[in-house]
């Protein structure tokens, strides 16, 4: 491991001093604090015909998602002197001169592309371009093309960019991820998606009643949740995101709530009372024996899987207030996590392993976030200010964060970095939007 | 606070740590492999019911579909075109891992429940029960809270047949989830007393919900006193 980090610290000093950084098929570990962004200039997503705004949001939604994947710098082109045009397919004598200058002021990747009206098929359909020049093997290392409905458009973009972000690092990217969470409609709380920006949200379910705290499945197919059967008693629901088919996993009486899929599917961890006081449970998804994980008077809830699968982070209130613990998936090895403060709560494994987020309260009584390593070591308040903030979910790269948060009055979603740097408000609408929770990558 | 046990396993853990290089890693190793020794370590005990219950549903498979690049086809010199599909999450392939979304089922269920809602309002009205109010973190019944809950105990006296369902609200300071437990704990202290005050249980049901149902949206305490309550609500059909 140690050896790992310092190979790794070498090429890195090394990419830093020839000024080519990782030119494809180098697996980048982008978390890491001494991560050398790499230099990415958008030139331009051209309109070819279509509707006016086609190539110009294009161009920014794919900006956004390239500046959101951490993994690149994006380059102000115009204000290096570079031309934002002719480039054409990058064959021409006006895109080498391009290149030149792109290289020469430290730009890795350039990427542009077109956008237009598809010829033939159905009539309204539009399509996209886009190319990449990498300065580091000097060449136009290929490009991509897609076509669809106008409707669609924003996918498009967010597919070119997990494209770049899999070429150079390896890993699938985020930009096609979603997050479900739950919006208030009156006085019912119903499961809504949407594209992990805040774009495009799309409602789940319609009971007008509780439907609290979604979770996904690890293949994203589904969402298990707390309802609460004509009102009075509380059931773990799943939900086929496709189908719209919903049925009840768990009824067993009094609380039933923090429901948690394992990583590879095959456990469903959760919180019941239904055998007095508030109590951890795992059911095994194939067999559908249920095993008593936790046996104390105080109550525990709030299951969180390592991504291995191995550990589970939980909340408890031995003690008194609510601190996070952690335990073998078993239920054995059980520890406690946090000390600090007298109110820790939703804890959230990253699924890179190398901290838990949970909401901490502060000495001035306000509901923050905060990251914890698993082994207790480093601890760091996330947010600040006012507001009451809960309920963090990881993006699946570990680099972001969502959770809710009043800090402009009304309960709304939060997108942050994993270093409380870029905190972007997603959600706008509605007066009540809680509980978000990250989909895993595609 | 238990700190006997949990002194114990501190010991555990360091006993590891004196044995060998990494604590960690090493503790991981023995919590998923030797589950007899690290029974003794444990604070709270796994009892393993390994009953199949009644009250547990049916289980799709959803451990994640294999596929390196995960439905990404990587940059190409010559691109063949992808077709992007509506709510297919910009999978090419159109499987969209199920991000295809189907839209939500508005069928009677929403009007029905606000229906049965205005109705048990009405009867908890008519029959003139009074809420408990709670401190902050707390569902301990102070003495003054208790004469409201001595009236409602004479109202279900003398009302034999009336059932009442007891739910147990938070301010929304804290989180969603450790809100439904605190939720939870004054809801059973209210059904508790009542029963104290001799009540039969059967005519008493105990739900919680949290900071979700707030009677008051303000963020100022005069607000969150009204939520931190305990509210009884006579049933009616079901």
């Amino acid at each position: 491991m140690n050896q790992r980090t310092f190979i790794g610290l070498i090429l890195c000093c090394l990419c830093a001093l020839t000024g080519v950084v990782g030119a494809a098929d180098v697996f980048l570990e982008a978390t890491r604090p001494d991560f050398q962004k790499i230099p990415l200039g958008v030139v331009s997503i051209e309109n070819n015909g279509g509707p006016d705004w086609l190539g110009g949001r294009l161009e920014e939604v794919l900006k956004k998602d390239l500046k959101r994947s951490l993994v690149f710098e994006l380059m102000d082109l115009p204000s290096l002197g570079i031309k934002v045009r002719d480039v054409g397919n990058g064959l021409g004598n006006g895109s080498k001169a391009v290149f030149k200058q792109a290289a020469e002021n430290g730009v890795s990747v350039l990427v542009w592309g077109k956008a237009g009206l598809k010829k033939g098929e159905k009539e309204d359909d539009v399509n996209m371009e886009g190319f990449v020049y990498d300065s580091g093997s000097d060449e136009v290392v290929g490009g991509k093309r897609y076509a669809g409905s106008p409707s669609v458009v924003r996918l498009m973009a967010h597919r070119f960019a997990d494209e770049l972000v899999f070429r150079y690092t390896g890993e699938p990217g985020i930009a096609r991820t979603k997050i479900a969470y739950v919006s208030a409609h009156g006085a019912a709380r119903e499961l809504f998606v949407m594209d992990y920006d805040g774009y495009d949200a799309r409602q789940l379910t319609a009971d007008g009643f509780l439907n609290l705290m979604p979770r996904w499945s690890p293949d994203r197919r589904f969402l298990v949740f707390t309802a609460y059967r004509d009102r009075n008693t509380q059931d773990i629901d799943m939900i086929e995101l496709a189908t719209g088919k919903r049925w009840t996993l768990v009824s067993y009486g009094g609380l039933n709530i923090t429901p948690a899929l394992s990583p590879d599917g095959n456990f469903l961890a959760f919180a019941s009372s239904h055998e007095g006081n508030s109590e951890l449970y795992r059911l095994d998804t194939r067999t559908k024996a249920v095993q008593r994980l936790t046996t104390n008077p105080a109550g525990e809830l709030s299951p969180s899987w390592s991504p291995t699968g191995r550990e589970i982070a939980f909340v408890s209130d031995r003690g008194g207030g609510p601190q996070v613990f952690l335990m073998s998936s078993d239920g054995s090895n059980v520890r406690r996590l946090t000390f600090e403060g007298d109110y820790n709560a939703a804890p959230a494994w990253s699924p890179r392993g190398n901290w838990i987020a949970y909401v901490c309260r502060t000495p001035r009584k306000e509901y923050k976030l905060c990251l914890i390593s698993p082994d207790g070591q480093k601890r760091m308040q996330l947010t600040t200010g006012g507001g009451i903030d809960d309920s963090p979910s990881w993006s699946p790269d570990g680099r972001h964060l969502v959770f809710s948060s009043t800090a402009d009055g009304k309960s709304h979603i939060y997108m942050i970095d994993a270093d409380g740097k870029d905190l972007e408000r997603l959600t706008f609408e509605g007066t009540h939007n809680s509980a978000p929770t990250w989909s895993p990558a595609s | 606070m238990g700190t006997t046990p949990f002194t114990i396993a501190v010991a555990f853990v360091a006993s590891f740590a004196l044995l060998g290089v990494s604590g960690c890693s090493k503790k991981s190793v023995q919590s998923g492999g030797d589950t007899q020794s690290s029974q003794q370590s444990k604070t709270a005990k796994s009892e393993s019911t390994e009953s199949s219950r009644t009250g547990v549903g049916n289980f799709p498979d959803t451990s994640m579909q294999s596929g390196g690049g995960s439905g990404l086809r990587g940059l190409d010199k010559n691109p063949s075109e992808e077709r992007i599909g509506a709510g297919s999450g910009g999978s090419g392939n159109g499987m969209g891992a199920g991000s295809l979304l189907a839209k939500a089922d508005t069928s009677d269920t929403a009007a029905r429940q606000m229906d049965e809602i205005r109705a048990e309002q009405a009867a908890s009205t008519a029959a003139g029960l009074r809420d408990v109010f709670f401190g902050y973190d707390s569902w301990t019944i102070s003495d003054d809270q208790r004469q409201a809950l001595n009236r409602d105990a004479d109202w279900m006296k003398s009302n034999p047949s009336a059932v009442v369902k007891v739910e147990g609200h938070c301010d929304e300071r804290g989180t969603t989830a450790y809100n439904l437990v605190l939720g939870e704990k004054r809801a059973k202290a209210v059904r508790n007393y009542l029963v104290e005050l001799g009540i039969s249980a059967n005519r008493l049901s105990v739900v919680s919900y949290g900071k979700e149902r707030p009677s008051c949206m303000d963020h100022a305490e005069s607000c969150y006193q009204q939520n931190r309550r305990g509210h009884l609500a006579v049933k009616t059909g079901k």
